[in-house]
């Protein structure tokens, strides 16, 4: 589905990925770990296309280098962005319809906007209130929801349980969990290893702009060692 | 099962752009009523602006972007539209040097309000095929460069614009009953564009542009529909001042026109349509309030001392009040359906 080769990404003249490989699947949730300053977010700037970026970026064999932002969205890739960056000063109703701004089913829309309201019933209650007045918790839930209204082929999702409390995160973890068994594509950027590693098929390490380690999901445990060599924390 | 056409959003709006609607017409039944004929001229003034204000909402306060420009469209429809329905044996007379026969022909009114609006609609598609690639403080510069170069040629080539003379002899065509009809339509296109699917395209990306662009936005294209559409909001403007004074000169058509309505704006909240309409409305009527007291009237048996200057004043302090206490202006995001519906919710 996703494949990334040799991937350098640069920040005006500081380069932040030092040539990096990954694969994704479909219907694969590959987790991309690594402390503070690893590269993670730019790695999926990158994809995005918010980041330049040499190497190479196919998103079901069609190479996406050269290709703005909105034209990769329409090509199927769409993200919930690093700290919950919803769209502040509009509804959370009107958020989920820029969610579907490439769709032309407008019924189909509104009728999935519907579903969300009823799967997440406080975005409901909040539909006409202004996404930058919800919760942490809340915001994430609706970037998520936005991101998935694009229909995208594969869904990146940038450290979702930032700065969330410990039951919302778990909270957050079963609804990837629930989009994973329902056939969804996913990149999943995160700090909080243990988590990301229980959700995941198979994991890549990042630290410093590289790829450190590289697995299936099961050959990292409980990822609580990795959390420690992630955090600098060694017991 | 059938859906309305219109989104919940799109019933609000029409909600809200009808409650603003009777704001507007209680403001001309209350001149009918109380008025004195003196104040007609102020409250078609009023409109004008608030045309030019509502106009403004559509691009500036989507968009999130600070344009000058506004002046300089209206300027050119007000004067393609004078000088296109200006009887050519006046024109004999107040344009005789006018180059391409502009002084030997005549329209009607309807014709040469079409050819203003799209003579202005045309070079706002110009103009915004480059405004809309432009960001943030570009696009402002952008914007003063268009009102000077627009400004300069009117006042230079004095033999179409007459320059700083007036340009006379321009038939009365409208009055209030037919620019209240003109702002009631106004405020209901703006509030409509604001909540359609472009309108919202715009004020996400005014939010996040990179988000925006994230989900498929094309940022320039929602900027350019929203700048041509303002536009035309000014042609219609520039045509109703054309189309009451008899006479129009350049001078009206620069900064401190575009000062005043951009204040209006911010002043009543630039992201709602309701905060156009109440900013122009009170700054409008507090204005002329202020410049009645600077003239020194006798107030309740007492003779005020005159105070001239005063207005300027009052208008800097009331912005700068307004800015320090309700930094997004008095409505803010909201619109006066949301202000409605809320009492009720909560009553």
């Amino acid at each position: 589905m996703l494949e990334i080769g040799r991937l350098r990404v640069f920040h005006g003249v500081i380069e932040a990925v030092h040539g990096i490989d990954l694969c994704v699947r479909e219907g694969e949730c590959v987790a991309l770990l690594g402390p503070n300053g690893a590269g993670k977010t730019s790695t999926l700037s990158a994809i995005t296309g918010a980041a330049r970026a040499t190497g190479t970026i196919r998103l079901a064999g069609r190479d996406l280098s050269g290709l703005a932002i909105e034209d990769r969205c329409r090509l199927g890739i769409a993200i919930a962005p690093e700290g919950r960056r919803v769209f502040a000063n509009l509804t959370v109703r009107e958020n989920l319809v820029m969610g579907g701004a490439i769709r032309r089913d407008r019924r189909a829309l509104a009728a999935e906007i519907d579903s969300w309201f009823q799967r997440f019933p406080v975005l409901g209650e909040r539909r006409d209130q202004p996404a930058g007045t919800l919760s942490g918790g809340e915001q994430q839930m609706l970037a998520i929801a936005r991101a998935l209204l694009a229909r995208p082929r594969i869904l990146l999702l940038d450290e979702p349980s930032l700065g969330l409390a410990p039951q919302i995160v778990g909270r957050i973890f079963r609804i990837i969990e629930e989009l994973k068994a329902q056939g969804t594509t996913i990149l999943l950027v995160e700090q909080n290893a243990a988590a990301a590693i229980a959700v995941s098929d198979s994991v890549h390490v990042l630290s410093n702009g590289v790829v450190t380690r590289q697995g299936p999901a099961a050959a990292f445990g409980d990822g609580s060692g990795l959390m420690d060599e992630l955090t600098g924390v060694h017991g | 099962m059938s859906r309305p056409r219109l989104n919940s959003a799109q019933r609000r709006g029409l909600l809200g752009s009808a409650l603003l609607g009777l704001v507007v017409i209680a403001v001309v039944g209350a001149y009918y009523l109380w008025g004195e004929a003196w104040q007609a001229r102020i409250l078609y003034a009023t409109f004008v602006n608030l045309l030019v204000v509502v106009g403004l909402q559509v691009f500036m306060g989507n968009a999130n972007i600070t344009s000058f420009a506004h002046a300089a469209f209206m300027g050119i429809a007000a004067y393609t539209a004078a000088i296109c329905v200006t009887p050519a044996a006046m024109k004999a007379v107040s344009l005789p040097d006018a180059p391409w026969g502009l002084n030997a022909f005549e329209l009607s009114p309807l014709a040469s309000a079409a050819l203003a609006v799209l003579i202005t609609g045309v070079l706002g598609l110009l103009t915004g095929l480059f405004m809309a690639r432009l960001n943030g403080v570009g696009m402002t510069i952008f914007s003063i460069a268009i009102l000077v170069i627009v400004h300069s040629i009117f006042l230079h080539r004095t033999d179409i614009f007459k320059g700083n003379q007036a340009l006379f002899g321009i038939p009365k065509i409208l009055d209030l009953p037919q620019l209240t009809l003109m702002v009631v339509a106004a405020i209901f296109l703006a509030r409509l564009f604001r909540e359609s699917r472009t309108g919202l395209m715009l004020r996400a990306a005014a939010d996040d542009e990179v988000g925006a662009r994230a989900m498929g936005v094309d940022v320039f294209r929602v900027r350019l529909v929203a700048w041509v559409a303002s536009t035309l909001f000014f042609a219609a403007a520039g045509i109703a001042y054309a189309f009451h004074l008899g006479t129009i000169s350049a001078r009206p058509f620069y900064f401190n026109f575009v000062f005043l309505t951009v204040a209006m704006l911010i002043l009543g909240g630039l992201r709602s349509v309701s905060g156009a309409v109440f900013g122009t409305l009170l700054i409008s009527i507090g204005l002329e309030a202020v410049r009645w007291l600077e003239t020194g009237p006798v107030l309740a048996g007492v003779k005020l001392p005159e105070l001239l200057g005063l207005s300027g004043l009052a208008l800097g302090g009331v912005i700068v009040a307004v800015m320090a206490f309700l930094p997004n202006g008095l409505m803010g995001n909201r619109e006066i359906d949301d202000l409605v519906l809320r009492r009720r919710n909560g009553g």
